[in-house]
């Protein structure tokens, strides 16, 4: 109730400066306008088209980090041959923002979607590594004990304690590595070229029309929340049913 | 003979500085037994267990079960720990399947086990409930569940009822008693409670501090179930205290400044009632 109140006040002040004509309406537009633009976006298919497209490399750079950076992480944290060298390696790219990756990225795949997979990913995949790392190293012996005893050997002790014991702290990861997939996702079609909502974007920028991008502002905001809420707010509230974790 | 712990030495290398922590130490365990050993704190008792677990390998020295060496950890000799090691992600029938389920049990059957492993310590109402919603008391019962339902020979405790309040740990040692009497399993039960290791066993093993060895054993010949009224209880625990007193003092000498000598009497007598508290 509060929120809806607070967002509707945020709305009411853009209409506000809007209609003092302290900018003009080609600079400032209304929060009308880039409703109508929205609605029409929608309905001759540009939005949806380039929505469907954003989205299919999201999921593809974002399932490919998942499946190369888990294992990975895995191998870091029980292997000290691999946190000795590919760990600290990735503490050291982690901090480079993804998108310096382009134009290398861009010389390595050609100007062309798997250029845009690979920001996503380099931009994914060291948050889930290392966090999927942080959770084995963080599994209390006891439990690696426990299964010995009880017989669990080589892969089931990974498949049985390993991953389940580390899955609060990848979780954790795959949510903060959604966030930097998605911004890599962002820069990574702002820059390049392709269907995409970066590019819609860029095509409002070009035509000086920004009831196009600031809906365009719009759309991405709110497809990262909406996802961050429905699949990852589920799976935390899992894993804190069983565990019995606090909220985070 | 079920169990026979060989001339095991264990030390531990850390750093620059190598801790002796078991010397020499040989025990034989008949079959069904019920063998508690007490010590001071950090004489090697969960390191012995490790030992015969499988879980650690003595620096020198042999155990054998059913005068077979012991290579490693297995499923005929099952641990039970202080804390009581159940996985939280898991609910309390999937913790007491585990052993079953990575042993390659069938569903159906491993189910079956489970839940009238379940039905004897009297958790049936609570199977599909998460380790945290558990007290201390049912995560003890639910340990105990998993570890019997890989239907082991040899149980091996170490101090599984420590961190449970006295009224708790008395019915768990009832239900213990018997749990053990029905299966006829051999149990190790390593404790710091006098009165606990007394009640339960059919023979105490004292140790002495660092490195531990083993310092003497007690027959304890009285009628089960015993409690607070079996007549003699109280007069074999204070052996057991008796020689264990000396023990602990080296221990806190070993520890403590110089000054400490003038509240030794203070210190002891403490000691004594915090061993008998759980009568
Ligand atoms: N992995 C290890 N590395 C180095 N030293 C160890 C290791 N495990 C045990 N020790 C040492 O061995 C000694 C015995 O430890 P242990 O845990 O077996 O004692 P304990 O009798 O079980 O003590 P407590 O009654 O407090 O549980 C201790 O002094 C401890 O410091
Ligand atoms: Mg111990």
């Amino acid at each position: 109730m509060k929120k809806a109140l607070f967002f509707i006040l945020i709305i009411a002040g853009w209409e506000a400066v809007s209609r003092t004509g302290i900018w003009a309406d080609y600079l400032f537009p209304s929060p009308f306008s880039v409703l109508a633009t929205l609605f029409n976006g929608f309905k001759d298919g540009t939005f949806t088209i380039a929505i469907i497209a954003s989205l299919k490399r999201i999921f593809k750079g974002y399932l490919l980090s998942l499946a190369v950076g888990v294992p990975m992480g895995l191998l870091i944290g029980r292997v000290k041959f691999f946190s000795e060298t590919v760990g600290s390696l990735i503490l050291g790219l982690q901090t480079l923002p993804s998108i310096c990756w382009l134009p290398l990225s861009i010389l390595w795949f050609g100007l062309n979607e798997k250029a845009i997979i690979f920001i996503v990913v380099i931009g994914a995949i060291f948050s889930i590594s290392l966090s999927t790392e942080a959770g084995v190293r963080n599994i209390s012996p006891l439990y690696l004990r426990a299964a010995q005893t009880m017989g669990a050997r080589g892969w089931r002790i990974y498949l049985e304690v390993i991953i389940p014991g580390a899955l609060p702290s990848i979780i954790t990861g795959m949510k903060l590595a959604w966030s930097f997939a998605w911004r890599s996702l962002m820069a990574g079609e702002l820059l390049s070229s392709g269907v995409g909502l970066g590019q819609v974007l860029m095509v409002g920028r070009d035509l000086a029309d920004m009831k196009q991008v600031v809906a365009v502002m719009l759309i991405i905001a709110i497809l990262g929340l909406t996802i961050d809420r429905l699949i990852f707010r589920l799976l935390e509230g899992q894993v804190q049913q069983k565990w019995g974790l606090a909220r985070l | 003979m079920k169990l026979l712990v060989k001339d095991v030495i264990k030390s531990f290398a850390t750093g620059d500085r190598v801790v002796d922590t078991l010397d020499n130490v040989n025990l034989k365990v008949e079959k069904g037994e019920f063998v508690t050993i007490v010590g001071p704190s950090g004489c090697g008792k969960s390191t012995l267990l490790s030992i015969i677990a499988g879980l650690e390998k003595p620096t020198d020295g042999k155990i054998y079960v059913d005068g077979r060496e012991v290579a490693g950890p297995g499923p005929d000799r099952l641990v039970m720990f202080q804390e009581s090691a159940l996985f939280p992600w898991l609910n309390v029938l999937q913790n007491v399947e585990f052993g079953l389920k990575v042993s390659g049990v069938d569903k159906r059957s491993r189910r079956e086990i489970a839940r009238h492993y379940l039905k004897m310590v009297y958790l049936s109402r609570f199977e599909s409930a998460y380790i945290h919603q558990l007290s201390g008391g049912m995560k003890q019962r639910v340990a105990l569940a998993r570890a019997l339902a890989l239907n082991p020979d040899i149980l091996l405790m170490d101090e599984p009822f420590a961190a449970l309040d006295s009224q708790t740990r008395s019915l768990l040692h009832a239900e213990l008693e018997t749990i053990w009497e029905e299966t006829g399993k051999t149990i190790v039960f390593v404790t710091h409670n006098v009165e606990e290791a007394v009640t339960l066993a059919d023979r105490v093993i004292t140790f002495s501090a660092r490195p531990g060895r083993i310092k003497k054993e007690f027959h304890i010949q009285l009628p089960r179930p015993r409690n607070i009224e079996t007549p003699d209880l109280g007069r074999a625990i204070n052996r057991v205290m008796e020689e264990l007193k000396t023990e602990v003092e080296k221990v806190v000498k070993e520890e403590l400044d110089s000054d400490w000598a003038v509240e030794e009497s203070a210190l002891l007598y403490s000691n004594n009632c915090r061993m008998g508290s759980g009568l």
